[in-house]
């Protein structure tokens, strides 16, 4: 009997443990009136390392999870993180998976296009449509600097995490 | 062996598809969904922030005996001040009540006041939200007006078994009626933009032309009570400046909100005594 982990269900924890952390750190730059958004962190794991199925449905879950606690309508960044997670894998044969440079420039370049994304969704809902642009550029510059930092480790943690259910799928 | 340039589409395509599966799902289930997502991760919040009152309480545990006492006296002095800001407070609302009876006015809707600690702050460009640790488990309505030592922190989003979202007063999707004070005309308030590394901001539109604000005398900007939402007369924020609409017909202005709303560590929830005398709910988005 196997009672190894299917990857995606790893997958999903490793993506909680970011989800949580990231909104600990959340709470604290709130005085600053700063807010970090790793969505690219969250969608290139998934899309570098799983099959294209589990890694979307990962992202996905990830995304209503987010989604439940925000006041966006239920379902727009679990289609942001979806979005992410297909550009991304459409560059996977194209990159050195394995090596952690590649996957920083995944994840900085994903997460920069899932937050634009994010901006233009909210931007049709927002009473005054890009009267924060200061604020979001703000946003943006700390969320890719935090993320050049924590890329490294998040990816070799999801790797770590993989390793017992037998690391990365073929395809 | 399936073409390249499928290969290459396929993320795409099952990102259309899922999409339009999205768009077609029936909102009783992403209702349901939501909600089951949001009490899955309720716990976390919760143990999360207890960590962090640990953490607090222990890092206190390093203080010295001196400044335990410095502490202590400290709060004896305030504890004073508020015993005798209490039993002035019991007088005035006597007296409030007894006016009201004499001008046959009809009875102030009752509040019960809910303390609430602060379990996560989620200030981002597009909204400004608490959580908070009590939910329906402490009868905590949708709708229902938050405060703070500083007047007007936001109203309760939405509410779960044991937590609630409140929708702070800097939130850009917030409005509400106000007046500026030593006027009774309302005006509509409505959170702003919120600059890094800076304090809140709001604005106000239809301010009559007669209210004028002075450099270095700003106004105080309070709820008006009309709505029936919030009680009259707490503070929002200070009307910073406010000039002549296009229109020509009234002003709009910029308010400055408190820099504490984005400290906040307990809320006090007003949760109403006679719940069908309020306004209707906010529908979450």
């Amino acid at each position: 009997m196997n009672h190894r982990l299917h990857p995606a269900v790893l997958l999903l924890l490793g993506n909680i443990i970011l989800v949580t952390m990231v909104a600990q750190a959340n709470h604290y730059l709130a005085a600053w009136q700063l807010h970090l958004w790793l969505g690219g962190l969250l969608v290139t794991p998934a899309a570098l390392s799983a099959r294209h199925r589990a890694g979307a449905a990962v992202v996905f879950l990830t995304g209503l999870a987010m989604d439940a606690t925000s006041p966006v309508a239920f379902g727009t960044q679990a289609l942001v993180l979806l979005a992410g997670h297909a550009l991304v894998y459409t560059w996977r044969d194209r990159l050195a998976r394995s090596e952690a440079t590649a996957q920083a420039m995944a994840a900085l370049t994903a997460n920069l296009v899932t937050f634009l994304l994010l901006a233009v969704a909210e931007s049709f809902t927002a009473p005054r449509p890009g009267g924060a642009l200061g604020r979001l550029l703000a946003d943006l510059v700390a969320s890719q600097l935090v993320l050049a930092l924590v890329a490294p480790w998040f990816c070799a943690l999801q790797a770590r995490l993989l390793a017992p259910a037998g690391g990365r799928d073929a395809n | 062996m399936r073409p390249q340039r499928f290969d290459q589409a396929r993320p795409f395509l099952t990102l259309g598809i899922v999409a339009l599966v999205w768009l077609l799902v029936p909102a009783v289930v992403k209702r349901f969904a939501r909600a089951s997502f949001y009490e899955l991760q309720a716990p976390g919040e919760v143990t999360a922030a207890g960590v962090r009152q640990l953490q607090e309480f222990w890092a206190l545990r390093t203080r010295s005996a001196d400044d335990l006492i410095a502490a202590g006296k400290q709060t004896a002095d305030a504890l004073a001040f508020y015993e005798l800001s209490a039993r002035q407070q019991e007088q005035l609302a006597a007296e409030n009540e007894r006016l009201r009876a004499l001008l046959n006015l009809p009875a102030d809707p009752g509040w019960h006041y809910e303390q609430a600690r602060v379990v996560r702050r989620d200030f981002s460009a597009w909204w400004q939200q608490l959580i908070i640790r009590k939910g329906t488990d402490y009868h905590i309505p949708v709708g229902a007006p938050v405060v703070y030592a500083g007047g007007v922190a936001g109203r309760v989003r939405e509410v779960g078994a044991h937590t609630s979202v409140v929708e702070l007063i800097s939130s850009p999707g917030l409005r509400l009626a106000a007046v500026v004070e030593g006027d009774t005309r309302p005006v509509s308030y409505q959170g702003g933009e919120n600059p890094a590394f800076g304090a809140s901001r709001g604005t106000v539109e239809y301010v009559p032309l007669d209210v004028i604000t002075l450099i270095g005398a700003p106004r105080r900007l309070l709820t008006s009570g009309l709505g029936g939402v919030f009680p009259a007369g707490l503070p929002i924020g200070t009307l910073t400046h406010a000039e002549p609409a296009p229109d020509g017909l009234f002003k709009t202005g910029e308010v400055r909100l408190d820099p504490a709303l984005s400290e906040l560590t307990e809320v006090t929830v007003l949760v109403p005594l006679h719940p069908e005398e309020t306004a209707p709910p906010v529908p979450a988005p």
